[in-house]
């Protein structure tokens, strides 16, 4: 990031919550599993269960800071184990979209003609994907979903936007006097595209798949809210969502916690990745 | 520009048949839809029997031919697998039959009539409330800019963009429908004017994303608007601000908030899936989850298809429209 | 964008602004907060307060998934059965107490031949919704549809101990031997042999006759599945239209033999799950519930004020952990003792507290001769589990894992409940969770899955239906057996034959009183739980009763209307956040 657009950044208030959200949901995801107290798939029925049949409440059980969840298992446990795995997916299948994405692009970028000419057609084609209902039907299709299924899935659909703005960024960077003469002066390829035409589109890049990360996080949710995202037991934000539903007059607080932590990573990557793109894409 | 349109409308076509190809074998090769079908009492020769009604004992090339009508029917249950003269006829997408759905023991044709209509009344509500909501927002955003009333609003639309239906959803369930009694709890409805009143709530939850969009669009058209020459000198000439946000900046910013409208038409129409789930609506989205979770394969195709024409019609529309509406695009590939 | 201003200069109207509308902020939150709407803890409608029947009105029911057909001849889920209930009507049916009574029939038939012969009177003034009388040959003719390899009925194994019925199946007879009108209002049934089942079987729906001109028509014209889009029936009930997996819709049927149904318009929404069911029901935009969810059940059995419009019935099903008899370690008794004794199922009980209740035995309570006090009835006993494992041979347990089959989300709780269970006796159980299609498929064949959870509900009270069907070698096939654990045993087989034949009441219980015995000691299934089936009916819907055989049965509903809103009185407690 060069310094202008670093300083841009940092007049902006919203981009640095934002940037801290980021920070604060990713640390879950890294640390969540040593930080939860509690084995996430372990059930205390002895404790965490009432009488009646359902979970305890928040802080009625020491130790247990959130309580139950609908099988007695620790909440804030599963919490945080399901950082884990959501912000793993999410970062996963970003990164798999920008590594097709700025690949393609940089490749129908630099090399032009025909191969520019199929790129495109085909980012058009994927573009063409109901995104959400192709994820379903490859979810359905393979049994038993897992994390990188879903993780490939998600990054398969998606990198048709990155592509796009590298082949744009790369076109522009292409036509730049000093990779014209290190053209000229017969530098390999591969070379120039490193050194001289990469850093010309990562700014963009980053932007994108910061905001990229916000859509993850929704797309695995929505698979898991559709009963077509990880396996049970595992927890991932989603599948919690999905499992409260049934609690949902009964105790909303299950419904609640996942719901608050999805919206605020969303929130957070948003509002981060919408800095970025200011700070590196200024209006004026 | 017929030209233009003609070379997009193939292109669409080709595109929607590489869409419809991909997923036909995703579904093929994948799970049993006979079994699925036929439930846990099923036994073999029904399966057997399903199989061979449905023509899917034959390899799967030959399925996705005469799917597409290229070949002779292999559905021995439709009127084409033998007709009076002796001669199969076809009973493909190119003959405009859609196939007789597994689960719902109809043509795929007559499901999709049932569930249109009300997905598109459920469509033209939120893309009403959009734009009540986010073009009044925007306005309002734009002219009180930099002020609280403006970063409150430009807040929410983050918020608003932030909050997937599957969170909003329940939570207004729980709040306007349980608690408050102000609004059934999902449904749709025994009579007519019943349908829209249950059609109120998730119309608002659908609209939310869109109203933040649109709110951010109109805000910043407006506030590009409101620097021209000619705005500053109408407002100079004492027109009535009411006036110059109508005469001028509305009509500027209606550019991209119908380009917008055309590429979030199809997710309107096709794509309401988590929405219609959460409230029970029992439009085009909820078909699509019941036919994948019962893997309903001809449903599947026809919602497919339908996405991937409404996307490629979206898309031209945008294009047509910001090439009708701003001289400076020349629509030239 | 203007050029870049400088930090802002300390501007008091500003953040004095910004104050304020952080108070105002807090202070709306208080107020909300504070006015929080409270959950409702009653009915919010009540009756208009009629004190006898009243005619008119729509009644609106759901069910959790789709109704598979209107078609009686292939009727085999519960749903389709209940929507059947109110299109049809049989030869036979049951009372509110499980007994059989007659219902097209004038009268019980009289038994003759040994228990292998049933002649039956018909009614006079029955009529199929089109206008026509039934005769004899109605009933003749619907059997005939039903049993034929064209039609392709789930039904047909139910009626195969008629005189002719099989080679008829085949193809290799015209007519079915065995059934004979002998005039417009009499029929006769003959049996291969004696089969105290047999009236069970005709008072499914699957005997339920259907005008054979009618579907003769519609089934040229549309095929064979027409019958279950445009039915025509016998029942108090006839059909108004239907929109596959949306909803059914049913008018009163005018000229009904019996009193005519109350209830204008019937309305029967499918695929709603139970938590929105239960929701919508609470909130008065859903007239009967049956299965409300978890947490709404718990609450509709603790409230007073529901209490009234409530009742909790054991349904007749069970569930059960099915081992593979074929498949080692299962093939050793001592083994699948062991897994019965080692499963503590008072936790399932803990866990859905009134929705389920432990069981030792295939039978369910309600059903004789189902013993509570059964000698080898299954129970959670940790000593006897591991003794079983050293007379297995496994003193210190498994050194493999087994796999345990899971056909979703619901099984996967009740598996990872025993998990922690069957450790203790040295089992490591992998989950292996499939769809439901592939769970059908898979463990119907021999030799696949190890263990399974699985499950039965009765298709007629009666305790052949239950142990015929899940442990006779007779249903062991290559492909779809229904006795998915593949329990071969020879004595067994003997006994579940007598027990169909036998005409005397008490010495058939007797039978199956020791078939019972058996299958819990050999344990081929690891049984569970029987599950509790709550209905609940807003107090507006008079005349509503859980049926024991038909469980939705909505024939005497009537509506008391206008139906009132109830005031802020009921809304009480706390909304649960």
């Amino acid at each position: 990031m060069d310094s202008r657009a670093f300083r841009r950044f940092r007049r902006n208030k919203g981009a640095l919550v934002g940037l801290f959200l980021v920070i604060f949901v990713t640390a879950l995801g890294l640390l969540g599993p040593w930080l939860a107290p509690y084995d996430p798939v372990e059930q205390f029925t002895d404790r965490l269960l009432l009488a009646n049949g359902l979970p305890a409440g928040p802080g009625v059980e020491p130790g247990h800071w959130l309580g139950g969840d609908i099988l007695a298992r620790d909440e804030l446990s599963r919490l945080l184990s399901g950082a884990r795995v959501s912000m793993l997916v999410a970062y996963l299948a970003t990164a798999l979209a920008v590594l097709i994405g700025v690949a393609l692009g940089l490749l129908s970028g630099y090399v032009g003609g025909r191969t520019d000419t199929y790129l495109m057609r085909l980012v058009d084609v994927v573009l063409s994907m109901p995104f959400l209902l192709i994820a379903i039907v490859m979810q359905r299709v393979f049994d038993a979903p897992g994390i990188w299924t879903i993780c490939i899935v998600l990054g398969v659909l998606s990198w048709t936007t990155l592509a796009r703005v590298t082949r744009a960024k790369t076109m522009e960077a292409r036509e730049l006097d000093y990779i014209q003469a290190a053209r000229a002066l017969g530098l390999r390829h591969f070379r120039i595209l490193a050194r001289h035409v990469l850093p010309n589109v990562v700014g963009p890049i980053i932007a994108i798949a910061t905001i990229m990360v916000a859509r993850m996080i929704i797309a695995e949710s929505a698979l898991s809210f559709l009963n077509l995202g990880v396996r049970p037991p595992t927890a991932s934000w989603g599948s919690m969502l999905n499992e409260s539903q049934s609690l949902l007059l009964g105790l909303p607080r299950l419904t609640v916690y996942p719901a608050l932590l999805i919206s605020m990573a969303v929130f957070g990557f948003n509002l981060f990745g919408e800095g970025l793109r200011d700070a590196f894409d200024p209006k004026d | 520009m017929m030209q233009f349109i003609l070379q997009r409308a193939l292109w669409g076509v080709l595109v929607v048949m590489s869409v419809v190809t991909l997923v036909f074998f995703l579904i093929f090769v994948a799970g049993d839809p006979a079994v699925t079908i036929l439930g846990p009492q099923a036994r073999a020769e029904q399966i057997a029997d399903f199989k061979a009604k449905k023509g899917l004992d034959q390899p799967v090339p030959e399925q996705f031919l005469s799917y597409l009508g290229v070949m002779p029917c292999i559905r021995k249950d439709s009127p084409k697998y033998s007709s009076p003269d002796g001669v199969r006829g076809f009973c493909g997408l190119l003959q405009g039959d859609l196939g007789e759905s597994y689960s719902h023991h109809e043509s795929v044709a007559n499901v999709i009539g049932y569930r249109l209509p009300r997905t598109l009344l459920l469509a033209s509500l939120a893309v009403l409330f959009e734009l009540v909501i986010g073009l009044t927002a925007g306005i309002i955003a734009a002219l009180r800019r930099n002020r609280w009333s403006d970063t409150a609003i430009m807040f929410g639309t983050f918020i608003g963009i932030s909050l997937p239906t599957y969170v909003t959803g329940p939570i207004a369930l729980l709040l306007f429908a349980f608690l408050l009694g102000w609004f059934p709890y999902g449904g749709y409805g025994v009579d007519p004017l019943d349908h829209i009143y249950h059609a109120l709530l998730p119309a608002l939850i659908l609209a939310i994303a869109g109203a933040a969009t649109y709110a951010r669009v109109m805000r910043g058209e407006l506030i590009e608007t409101l620097r021209h020459d000619h705005v500053r000198t109408a407002k100079a000439k004492g027109m009535p601000m009411p006036q110059v946000i109508r005469k001028h900046a509305i009509r500027n910013a209606l550019l991209p908030i119908a380009t917008l409208i055309g590429l979030s038409l199809p997710f309107l129409v096709g794509g309401a899936i988590i929405t219609e789930k959460i409230f029970a609506w029992p439009g085009l989205g909820l078909l699509t989850i019941e036919s994948i979770e019962s893997l309903d394969a001809p449903v599947i195709m026809a919602v497919v298809l339908m996405f991937g024409i409404a996307v490629q019609v979206g898309n031209l529309l945008a294009d047509i429209a910001v090439a009708a509406l701003d001289p400076r695009i020349r629509l030239s590939d | 964008m203007h050029s870049t201003p400088k930090t802002d200069p300390w501007r008091p109207a500003r953040w004095l602004s910004f104050g304020l509308a952080a108070l105002a902020v807090a202070l709306l939150l208080g107020w909300v907060i504070a006015h929080f709407p409270k959950a409702p803890i009653g009915p919010r409608y009540v009756g208009a307060g009629h004190p006898s029947p009243q005619s008119g009105g729509t009644l609106v029911f759901s069910a959790g998934s789709n109704i598979h057909t209107l078609d009686p001849h292939f009727a085999y889920d519960t749903l389709s059965t209940a929507a059947c209930r109110l299109l049809y009507d049989g030869l036979l049916d049951y009372d509110y107490d499980g007994n059989m009574i007659p219902s097209l029939a004038a009268e019980l038939p009289t038994v003759s031949d040994a228990g292998r012969a049933f002649r039956f009177e018909l009614r006079h003034g029955i009529k199929f919704h089109n206008g026509r009388e039934i005769t004899a040959h109605d009933i003749s003719w619907s059997l005939h549809r039903l049993l034929s390899k064209s039609t392709g009925s789930p039904g047909y194994p139910f009626y195969k101990s008629i005189v002719g019925a099989p080679a008829y199946h085949r193809g290799e007879a015209k007519r079915i031997e065995g059934i004979r009108v002998v005039d417009d209002k009499t029929i006769e049934f003959q049996l291969d042999e004696a089969d105290q089942t047999f009236l069970n079987a005709l008072a499914m729906p699957f005997a339920y006759p259907l005008p054979k001109e009618h579907v003769e028509e519609l089934e040229a014209a549309e095929g064979l599945d027409a019958v279950g889009r445009h039915p025509i029936g016998a029942g108090p009930f006839a059909f108004s239209r239907w929109e596959r997996g949306v909803q059914v819709e049913f008018r009163r049927f005018e000229d009904y033999w019996a009193p005519r149904a109350r209830v204008d318009r019937m309305v029967f929404l499918e695929n709603i799950s139970p938590d929105v069911a239960s929701a919508r029901f609470r909130n008065g935009d859903l007239d009967v519930i049956h299965r409300p969810s978890k947490v709404n059940r718990l609450f509709m059995r603790e409230s007073k004020a529901w209490a009234p419009y409530r009742a909790e019935v054991p349904s007749p099903s069970v569930y059960a952990i099915g081992l593979n008899c074929e498949l080692p370690p299962f093939d050793n008794v001592h083994v699948r003792r062991a897994v019965a004794f080692a499963i503590d199922r008072s936790k399932l009980e803990r866990l859905n507290p009134g929705e389920v209740l432990a069981a030792g035995q295939v039978l369910p309570p309600m059903l004789a001769p189902h013993d509570p006090e059964l000698p080898t009835r299954q129970r959670f006993d940790l000593q006897r589990a591991k003794k079983e494992m050293r007379l297995a041979g496994f003193p210190d347990g498994l050194s493999e894992p087994i796999t345990l089959w899971v056909r979703g989300e619901g099984d996967v709780r009740g598996a990872q409940l025993f998990q922690q269970d069957l450790k203790e006796i040295g089992i490591e159980i992998d989950l292996k969770m499939v769809s439901f299609a592939t769970y059908l498929k898979e463990t119907g064949k021999p030799r696949v899955a190890q263990a399974a959870f699985t499950g039965w509900h009765q298709d007629f009270p009666d305790p052949s239906n239950f142990m015929d069907i899940l442990f006779h070698s007779r249903s062991i096939h290559p492909v779809n057996s229904e006795n998915r654990s593949f329990y071969r045993n020879p004595k067994l087989d003997a006994i579940l034959d007598a027990a169909r034949a036998e005409v005397d009441r008490e010495k058939r219980l007797a039978l199956y009183a020791e078939a019972n015995a058996i299958l819990a000691d050999d344990a081929p299934w690891a049984f569970l739980s029987y599950a509790v089936d709550m209905f609940a009916w807003q107090p507006y819907v008079k005349g509503f009763q859980p049926h024991p055989v038909w469980l939705n049965e909505y024939r005497n509903v009537w509506l008391d209307l206008p139906r009132k809103r109830v005031g802020q009185g009921i809304y009480e407690g706390g909304a649960g956040l």
